[in-house]
């Protein structure tokens, strides 16, 4: 058969996303930014096809399950193959005290929950921004606060005016050890 | 016997609109035969099959109004091959021919050609109105031809359709005397259009009501098409693409905020995924939601979107909203009638019986829903029959197939049960999941109102198929496929599928013997086996397994149409 295809597979994303994302598991030490997409990987098939029972390459083969117009299938799957080239905004991240940044694509998410999620996750701390979750210590060890510059070149910090408002106005993001 | 004159008859009959009570109406005297054949104009086809074009002429002369299905529902889903068959030529080609009057027509999973709406175009001079919905073989150009010829036409609805998209400049065929248009819908064509021959066309419809825009459409267009056409009360927003900061943005947020009447909104074919706060003013009015083609809106966006949805009776939706999202909706859309949500194909996003029972819980006139989940309990579906009887329409789908209730790991029979016992005015319902004979005796024995069926992987045996034929009295449509029901279901009681309108079968144990059995008592069937593999041609072993078979009642005998793979036994 060639490609692996079971009703139910492992997804290769990240726990942070609800989309498929490229992982964003890197050492941040080594500075290094290997992001494993799909597309590196040609036998992993993405977790969507999984469940509808598609053989990836094989354009011919229409499936039959689940049961559900055309239509809606194809265009689940077209938004997979664009998201690569759909609109982005890519805004550099750095974190105080290491010299070598990161690049993050802001219209990959869906406002600053997200973000605050991703970047947790990618530098391994806790992000302290303008609307705080209550579990998360002010007092905690590994705390840092999430600023941004905006178009006149101050520094604000993140999470005060609208998502969208935000896009329009940040230049890039910086990580700055709690005081 | 009549106590009234003719007219005064048909005056009443006037007033019975649907076309049951008018058949049934038919059937009481020759006289009211008459009458109510000479004053119908709007006539239903459930199968094009069934009856000739020119029989339905003969009928009803003053015929305005036609409907036509033609391939069965599991087409759909790629089960039939591609020219199986369903050409509506030979009826315009009858319609035009005849005196017939014709003014709309509403097609279903048939085969169009660009000849034929070219004839369509040329034939009727008061033609208003065409409805195409998960149709094939034409192309833009046959678009055109309606555009162009059509002088009064109002209504132009392609709905599912996957055509060739030679030019986008069948937009601009419509003459610049064509004003009456009221409803417009090409959201599902994939290829450009002329933006400016579409603002001038929306400029000169002062009735158009329904405007559903493909993706080709800018947000700019749109904004200054809305500007046009404040009136409009249902919206389909192809492209929803912009930059934050852009004057086009802040113009449309301001033109929606003026669009009062909007009730329906769907589309968003293409969408940036972070905002759709524009959208919100228009929320607080919907009626209607459809954003099933719009896998770009992320679950969190959605979920912001509902909460202003308070007046919502239709939602069409992805599964990443979640259960979370389906919380939402229970909590805020209380006047919800009908819920569809489909699979957005992403793996950890999907939904499960949390947010069914969530619903049925929190919308007390949900009557319709098809619900595609990761799993189901029948300890849920137990307490959707308690919290909701009202169900005329349940389709489930659980999207691993025979999967059990992943609790108990018994088979869903209970579950299903529970639904067919409490909703007694249940008409159609869809089955998944592990299901043995035991949910067909509970369905046989409970759903009185069923006429449709749809069943997959499920049962142990004939009986399961048995229990449904001989209890569902109103049974019109059953749909089964990758289900072990053979020959001994098939052929217990054969009057049954006079009394229905078709029966599919694939992938099941029925027999060539079987259905040849089946064909020789049953001369006003046909029973069509659709062979794929070249095998059975040079095999007429009786004890061969059909791969698909399609029966349905017809007055007019095998059809002329049929292709080489398909045999009429």
């Amino acid at each position: 058969m060639g490609k692996a295809r079971a009703a139910s597979c492992s997804s290769s994303s990240t726990e942070s996303s609800t989309q498929i994302r490229r992982n964003l598991s890197t050492d941040l030490r080594l500075g290094l930014s290997i992001s494993a997409s799909q597309q590196d990987d040609p036998f992993s098939l993405p977790s969507y096809l999984c469940i509808f029972n598609v053989s990836v390459g094989d354009d011919d083969q229409a499936s039959d399950w689940p049961p559900t117009k055309p239509l809606i299938m194809r265009r689940a799957l077209e938004e997979e193959e664009n998201e690569g080239s759909s609109a982005t905004f890519f805004v550099k991240v750095y974190m105080e005290g290491i010299p070598i940044g990161r690049k993050l694509d802001l219209l990959a998410h869906d406002g600053y929950h997200d973000l605050i999620r991703t970047l947790d996750y990618m530098f391994s701390t806790n992000i302290i921004w303008s609307e705080m979750d209550g579990s998360v210590s002010a007092y905690s060890e590994t705390c840092h606060v999430l600023t941004y510059e905006d178009k006149e070149g101050d520094w604000m910090m993140v999470g005060d005016v609208p998502w969208e408002m935000f896009l329009s106005t940040v230049r890039r993001l910086k990580i700055t050890r709690a005081m | 016997m009549n106590y009234f004159p003719d007219e005064v008859i048909e005056h009443v009959f006037d007033f019975v609109t649907s076309q049951k009570d008018r058949n049934a109406v038919s059937l009481v005297c020759k006289s009211w035969y008459k009458i109510e054949r000479l004053s119908r104009q709007s006539v239903f086809i459930g199968n094009c099959y069934a009856i000739s074009p020119e029989r339905v002429i003969g009928r009803f002369p003053g015929l305005k109004s036609l409907t036509l299905k033609g391939k069965p529902h599991f087409a759909d889903f790629n089960l039939l091959p591609y020219d199986w068959g369903g050409w509506v030529y030979p009826w315009v080609e009858a319609l035009a021919k005849s005196r017939v009057g014709l003014e709309e027509l509403r097609l279903k999973r048939m085969v169009v050609s660009d000849d034929c709406l070219e004839l369509l175009s040329r034939s009727f001079v008061n033609f208003k109105s065409l409805v195409l919905v998960s149709c094939e073989g034409f192309t833009t150009d046959g678009l055109a031809a309606i555009a162009a010829n059509c002088r009064y036409l109002r209504e132009l609805d392609l709905q599912e359709i996957e055509v060739d998209d030679n030019r986008g400049q069948w937009i601009s065929c419509f003459p610049d005397s064509c004003t009456s248009l009221v409803s417009l819908n090409f959201s599902c064509l994939k290829g450009e259009i002329n933006l400016t021959a579409l603002e001038r066309l929306v400029a000169r419809s002062p009735n158009l009501k329904s405007l559903r825009l493909n993706r080709a459409v800018p947000l700019d267009t749109l904004q200054k098409l809305l500007m046009r056409a404040p009136q409009l009360v249902d919206l389909g927003i192809g492209s929803f693409v912009y930059d934050p900061s852009s004057e086009a943005y802040i113009k449309l947020k301001a033109t929606l905020v003026k669009c009062k009447s909007i009730r329906s909104l769907s589309g968003f074919l293409e969408v940036v995924p972070c905002c759709l706060s524009a959208i919100h003013p228009v929320c607080q009015n919907l009626t209607s939601l459809n954003l099933s083609y719009a896998p770009g809106i992320h679950g969190n966006e959605l979920i912001k979107l509902i909460r202003f949805c308070r007046k919502l009776e239709r939602l069409w939706i992805l599964d990443s909203i979640g259960d979370r999202g389906l919380g939402v909706v229970a909590f805020t859309c209380k006047e919800l009638q009908e819920l569809r949500v489909f699979p957005s194909g992403v793996d950890n996003a999907a939904v499960t019986e949390e947010g069914l029972v969530a619903i049925s819980a929190g919308c007390p006139k949900l009557h319709s829903l098809l619900y595609f989940c990761q799993q189901m309990t029948n300890a849920a579906l137990i307490t959707v029959a308690k919290n909701n009887s009202n169900f005329t329409r349940f389709r489930l789908c659980i999207l691993d197939r025979e999967k059990p209730d992943p609790v108990t790991m018994q088979p869903l029979d209970e579950g299903f049960g529970a639904i067919v016992q409490s909703c007694k005015r249940l008409r159609r319902l869809s089955l998944s999941g592990l299901l043995t004979d035991q949910v067909f005796l509970y369905i046989g024995m409970y759903a009185e109102q069923l006429e449709m069926l749809s069943i997959a992987f499920a049962g142990n045996s004939d009986k399961g198929m048995l229990y449904v034929l001989n209890g569902c009295k109103k049974l019109r449509k059953l749909e089964i496929r990758d289900s072990p029901f053979g020959n001994t279901a098939l052929l217990t009681d054969v009057g049954k599928y006079e009394t229905m309108r078709s029966l599919w079968m694939s992938s099941c144990e029925v027999t060539l013997g079987g259905c040849q059995t089946l064909a020789k008592k049953m001369p006003r069937l046909n029973v069509e086996i659709i062979n794929e593999d070249d095998q059975m041609e040079f095999s007429l072993d009786d004890r061969q397994k059909v791969g698909k078979m399609y029966l349905y009642r017809t007055l007019v005998g095998p059809r002329k149409d049929a292709p080489d793979f398909v045999w009429t036994l």
